[in-house]
């Protein structure tokens, strides 16, 4: 009965109230609504289980080899797979770009390589035909395809006689002998699925892949003892065929991750937990102010509070009394929170979806669950916790006496008010600083999306792909293949340049007549191989020549420098036929300068300027690597350029492996801008709410506390203060907390933009510093100033008499 | 002589949730420098109401107010600000100090809202009133550490520090005994010999009885009017009480 009289009681408080009560809310739903869907979308993205039956028990394979994240290799599967005691299922698969042709057009799919039992591991069957069986991976089986429904419908228009067909996968007649079920991507985006034949298992272990682990324990095994087992299975067959086959040593560990955790190399926890932190800063920071707004206002009725207790009231039931104007708000503005974030989760669904054709990971299905409704419980008690029982608790158990002794608020008011001023500071300097470092975020991330690269990639496309080195294993096979491959491309009558192109580097340079003491002391020059003319990049001759057939190995070997290195090092004079040794492999190669090319960012140069890095190509001839970018450069307006390059490749040979899709050479360029874009955008809105957040907060506090002292004003004003006075009053106090705020916010940017500077050289101009901070300080002020103008205004209006009644 | 201030048909009503309550009900009347007023009558007749009018406290919701020749509704904000500073000593019925001052402080405050004086010069003024009053020793105290009486003494200090023409008490001796109620009569009585006009609330027939002049209200009206003949006046009042 009492309760529902302290309910009716707090509910007639908050309709009173309507501007701090809407205000309360706002600070409430924001901080909510952030962190609570920060944790759903990681959830979903890290740590949901699988949304396949029995989704929470599959685990993915990770072996980390002296630390560093990899995988399983073939010939180690191999020799384990039928005696690890912990697992009930263990298996492998590859994944892969697979070119399936119908008729003349050819698209490319994401796909996977998998073996008989990967489809049960799923537990999921297909809705026509079967699956892949142990029959099919059998060498010289006939080729078999499952594709899924998305194929099928989009290829064959949902084709009721699709198992008669054959299709040509990678240029080979496929038969297709089964459909996967709508949405099924298993094991994350793959929409065709080949068998991974035995061989590649039966490989030496020289040769032996790095393949895809998955596993489910037997009952009753925990991870900790699988991981061991594994771990010292795989090392003892590693550790056998050191010698062996003069494999690079290492030490071995495994680690059975979710999927979606190995997705992210087993980064996702920190990503986690950075994320988590971040945005639970956010949550405490509109508790702080929640909490704070509301003992502002059970201060205003302590009195009222005190006669309670004198009247015998006891202390549970004024901590009630005081609690339920937080609990009701808090609960209102969790629940408006689940609605907010549903909605957002939901638009995250279509914004993914639109954005990534493929539809991504299967596992990517955003929107509301049971674990963040959950969340939202918890969220919503911790903030009761910190925004109302503490200032309830606090509230009732002031001193009664000194209370009511006097017509004054008393100590307790004073230290409440102390509290407001620094948590104003300190959000101050919180919200600066957020500012500050948010309009350096910004410069960076639109210098980078507008980067001038220094290259020409209009109608340019990439295909990236390895040299089957067990069929070509001496470099000057390698190199003739790739020969052969650019000699078919330059047949097609729409192609007007190629070029084959690789970044080997930051790499070690000796300037021929100078003394290196140290290792420290050479220098540090992004170096790439080049075979073709670089024009068709745009990257354009300046003085001497290209590289040409004569500079293959055997004959000298030669260098081409970019402009801003050849000014460095030759100023004034011409560096062509000068000599410097750079380090590839671990050997000094003494290489002669034959040209000059324009300058181009590098991965030196990100922070700087295009000519502050150095960029030296050598001759693809001479230095080969079996992993290549092959660019080539078409006539405007060729239909389906990527069909140029697949056709060369089925000419040549079959077995090169694509690592990815055949695309034009800026889309990998603009998918990183676009992502770029969309990170910062992200971290902008966020940043923004938190500072709306903060912004809110401040002009609470500050009205609060100008609202508390509406009676002192009266009193001031009873003997004789101006209007003007009393402002002042209020602006000056005002004042000190942002002058102190701004400078520790100002002191700390200047020592981050001060390592910045130096770390980018320069980027940016240093008086792009001091408007950032000039813009910020001035925006702040204005805004802090009007948090105290507009209430202080409304105190001072109110005639003298009513303002002294005010308790 | 000439009235220093002067109500004509002066009301206040007080509107709060539909409810008009008539604190002062056409009231005129004339008080004249030098004069030395009681005002008495029962709990919520308006008394604390007519003195925060006389006091540029509030304003009348109709009528006019005439001080010192001045219509007071023709004064900006800050001109009445500055005639509270400098003309008028206040004391409240609940004292009204700032907490977070010290008795010093509170006491130097209607000083320092006047320009051109001193630090020196407004905390020795302070600190003489407080002898005055005899709360010297306790200057440094803050509110919150004084018996009721003591901050009643703190506010009547306040009220006098700068030296107004007119002061305006609301129960000034109401929470004293009657040594300090006496100490504080005697401060008023000594003031009106040196030509300062006060107008007092009190509920105390024998504190009324020492006044030059008594009135009386009685629901929002003036209900009696009276000279105390045997108080030497420094003004001869001319009386127009309007008629209850
Ligand atoms: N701000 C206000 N809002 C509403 N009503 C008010 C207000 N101020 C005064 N009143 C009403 O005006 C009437 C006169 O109040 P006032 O304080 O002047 O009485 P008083 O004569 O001083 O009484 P007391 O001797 O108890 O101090 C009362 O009925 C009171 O309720
Ligand atoms: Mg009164």
């Amino acid at each position: 009965m009492s309760i529902w009289l302290d309910i009716k009681y707090a509910l007639r408080l908050l309709f009173n109230a309507p501007k701090f009560t809407a205000m309360t809310l706002g600070v409430l739903i924001g901080g909510l609504s952030i962190s609570l869907f920060t944790f759903s979308f990681l959830y979903t993205s890290i740590y949901k289980p699988l949304p396949i039956p029995e989704g929470e028990t599959a685990k993915a394979l990770a072996v980390f080899e002296d630390g560093k994240y990899r995988y399983i290799r073939s010939f180690e599967y191999q020799a384990i797979k039928d005696n690890v005691a912990s697992f009930a299922e263990f298996g492998v698969y590859d994944t892969g770009d697979m070119r399936i042709n119908i008729k003349e057009s050819g698209k490319s799919y994401y796909g996977s390589y998998v073996r008989a039992g990967f489809f049960e591991f799923s537990r999921i069957k297909p809705i026509l035909g079967r699956t892949i069986s142990e029959n099919d991976t059998l060498v010289g089986a006939p080729a078999v395809a499952v594709i899924s429904y998305e194929v099928w419908q989009s290829e064959y228009q949902g084709n009721e006689n699709i198992l008669t067909r054959s299709i040509k996968v990678d240029g080979i007649n496929t038969d297709i002998i089964g459909v996967m079920p709508k949405d099924y991507r298993f094991p994350n985006m793959s929409k065709v699925w080949l068998p991974l034949l035995n061989s590649v298992l039966l490989e030496s272990p020289q040769h032996s892949e790095y393949l895809y682990g998955y596993a489910r324990l037997k009952a009753g095994v925990n991870i900790k003892d699988a991981e061991q087992e594994l771990t010292q299975k795989i090392n003892q067959i590693y550790q056998r065929n050191v010698k062996l086959f003069d494999l690079p040593k290492v030490e071995k560990h495994v680690k059975l991750l979710t999927f979606q955790m190995a997705q992210t190399g087993n980064d996702g926890a920190v990503a986690f937990a950075g994320l988590m932190t971040i945005s639970f800063l956010i949550l405490l920071l509109a508790c702080i102010n929640v909490g704070n707004l509301l003992l502002a206002r059970s201060i205003e009725r302590q009195k009222e509070t005190a006669i309670r207790a004198a009247l015998g009231a006891k202390t549970a039931r004024l901590v009630s009394q005081l609690l339920w104007e937080g609990v009701i708000i808090a609960s209102v503005g969790g629940l408006l929170s689940v609605l907010l974030v549903g909605a957002a989760l939901d638009y995250t669904e279509v914004a993914i979806h639109s954005w990534l054709p493929g539809g991504g990971s299967f596992w990517w299905h955003y929107g509301m669950d049971g674990a963040t409704l959950l969340m939202a419980v918890v969220f919503t008690l911790i903030t009761i916790l910190l925004s109302a029982f503490f200032p309830a608790w606090r509230s009732a158990h002031q001193d009664i006496n000194s209370t009511l002794r006097d017509g004054t608020r008393g100590a307790q008011s004073k230290k409440a008010g102390r509290v407001s001023r620094i948590l104003v500071t300190t959000q101050v300097f919180l919200v600066a600083l957020l500012m500050l470092i948010g309009s350096i975020t910004a410069f960076i991330s639109h210098k980078f999306i507008n980067l001038e690269m220094g290259d020409d990639y209009s109608n340019v496309m990439t295909a990236r792909f390895s040299v089957p080195e067990k069929k070509y294993p001496e470099p000057q096979q390698q190199i003739a293949l790739m020969q052969s491959l650019i000699a078919k491309l330059e047949q097609h009558p729409n192609l007007v340049g190629v070029i084959n192109h690789n970044w080997i580097g930051a790499s070690k340079v000796m300037l021929e007549g100078h003394e290196y003491l140290s290792e420290e002391d050479k220098l540090l020059i992004d170096v790439a191989s080049l075979i073709g003319d670089s024009a068709t990049v745009g990257v354009n001759l300046v003085a001497g020549r290209q590289f040409t057939h004569l500079d293959k190995s055997g004959n000298r070997k030669t260098a081409i420098i970019s402009q801003s290195m050849a000014k460095r090092y030759w100023p004034g004079e011409s560096p062509l036929e000068k000599s410097f040794t750079v380090n590839i492999n671990d050997i000094d190669e003494r290489v002669f300068i034959v040209g000059v090319v324009t300058n181009r960012m590098n991965a030196s140069a990100m922070f700087g300027s295009r000519d502050s890095a150095d960029e030296i190509y050598l001759s693809g001839l001479q230095f080969f690597d079996p992993y290549q970018i092959l660019l080539y450069k078409t006539l405007p307006n060729t239909q389906q350029p990527e069909e140029i390059f697949y056709q060369a490749m089925f000419a040549i040979d079959r077995s090169i492996e694509l690592t990815y899709s055949v695309q034009g050479a800026s889309e990998n360029r603009n998918k990183m801008r676009e992502s770029m874009g969309l990170m910062s955008e992200i971290t902008f809105g966020t940043g923004f709410f938190s500072l709306l957040l903060a912004m809110v907060g401040i002009y609470g506090l500050t009205a609060n506390s100008v609202a508390q002292r509406t009676h002192e004003v009266g009193i001031r004003r009873a003997v004789g203060a101006s209007d003007r006075d009393i402002l002042r009053m209020f602006l000056k106090q005002g004042g000190k907390q942002l002058i102190i705020g701004l400078s520790l916010a100002l002191l700390i940017f200047a020592l981050i933009s001060f390592g910045f500077h130096k770390f980018t050289e320069g980027i940016f101009p240093v008086y792009i510093y001091f408007s950032q901070a000039l813009t910020v300080v001035f925006g702040l002020t204005v805004v802090v100033m009007l948090a105290i103008y507009l209430p202080s205004k409304k105190a001072v209006i109110m005639e003298p008499s009513m303002a002294l009644r005010y308790e | 002589m000439k009235a220093l201030l002067k109500l004509n048909d002066v009301s206040k009503t007080f509107l709060t949730e539909d409810i008009e309550t008539k604190a002062i009900n056409d009231i005129s009347l004339e008080i004249n420098k030098g004069e030395y007023v009681a005002l008495s009558g029962q709990s919520g007749c308006g008394k604390s109401t007519l003195l925060s009018l006389l006091g540029l406290l509030d304003s009348p919701t109709a009528g006019q107010y005439w001080l010192a020749d001045n219509d007071i509704s023709s004064l900006s904000r800050n001109q009445r600000a500055e005639i509270r500073s400098k003309e008028i000593g206040f004391v409240f019925q609940s004292f009204n100090l700032i907490s977070d001052l010290t008795v010093l402080e509170n006491v130097m405050l209607p000083l320092t809202y006047q320009s051109g004086l001193s630090k020196a010069v407004i905390e020795n003024r302070a600190k003489v009133v407080l002898e005055k009053v005899e709360m010297g020793h306790r200057k440094n105290h803050f509110p919150s550490q004084l018996s009721g009486g003591q901050q009643q003494r703190v506010a009547v200090a306040r009220a006098l520090v700068n030296e107004p023409k007119i002061i305006l008490a609301d129960e000034p001796t109401g929470n004293l005994d009657s040594k300090n109620a006496e100490s504080v009569l005697q401060l008023f009585e000594q003031l009106h010999r040196e030509g300062a006009t006060i107008c007092m609330v009190t509920h105390d027939p024998a504190s009324a009885k020492r006044a030059s002049r008594c009135l009386e209200m009685f629901d929002g009206r003036l209900i009696k009017d009276s000279i105390n003949s045997t108080i030497k006046n420094n003004a001869v009042s001319t009386l127009e009480v309007a008629a209850g």
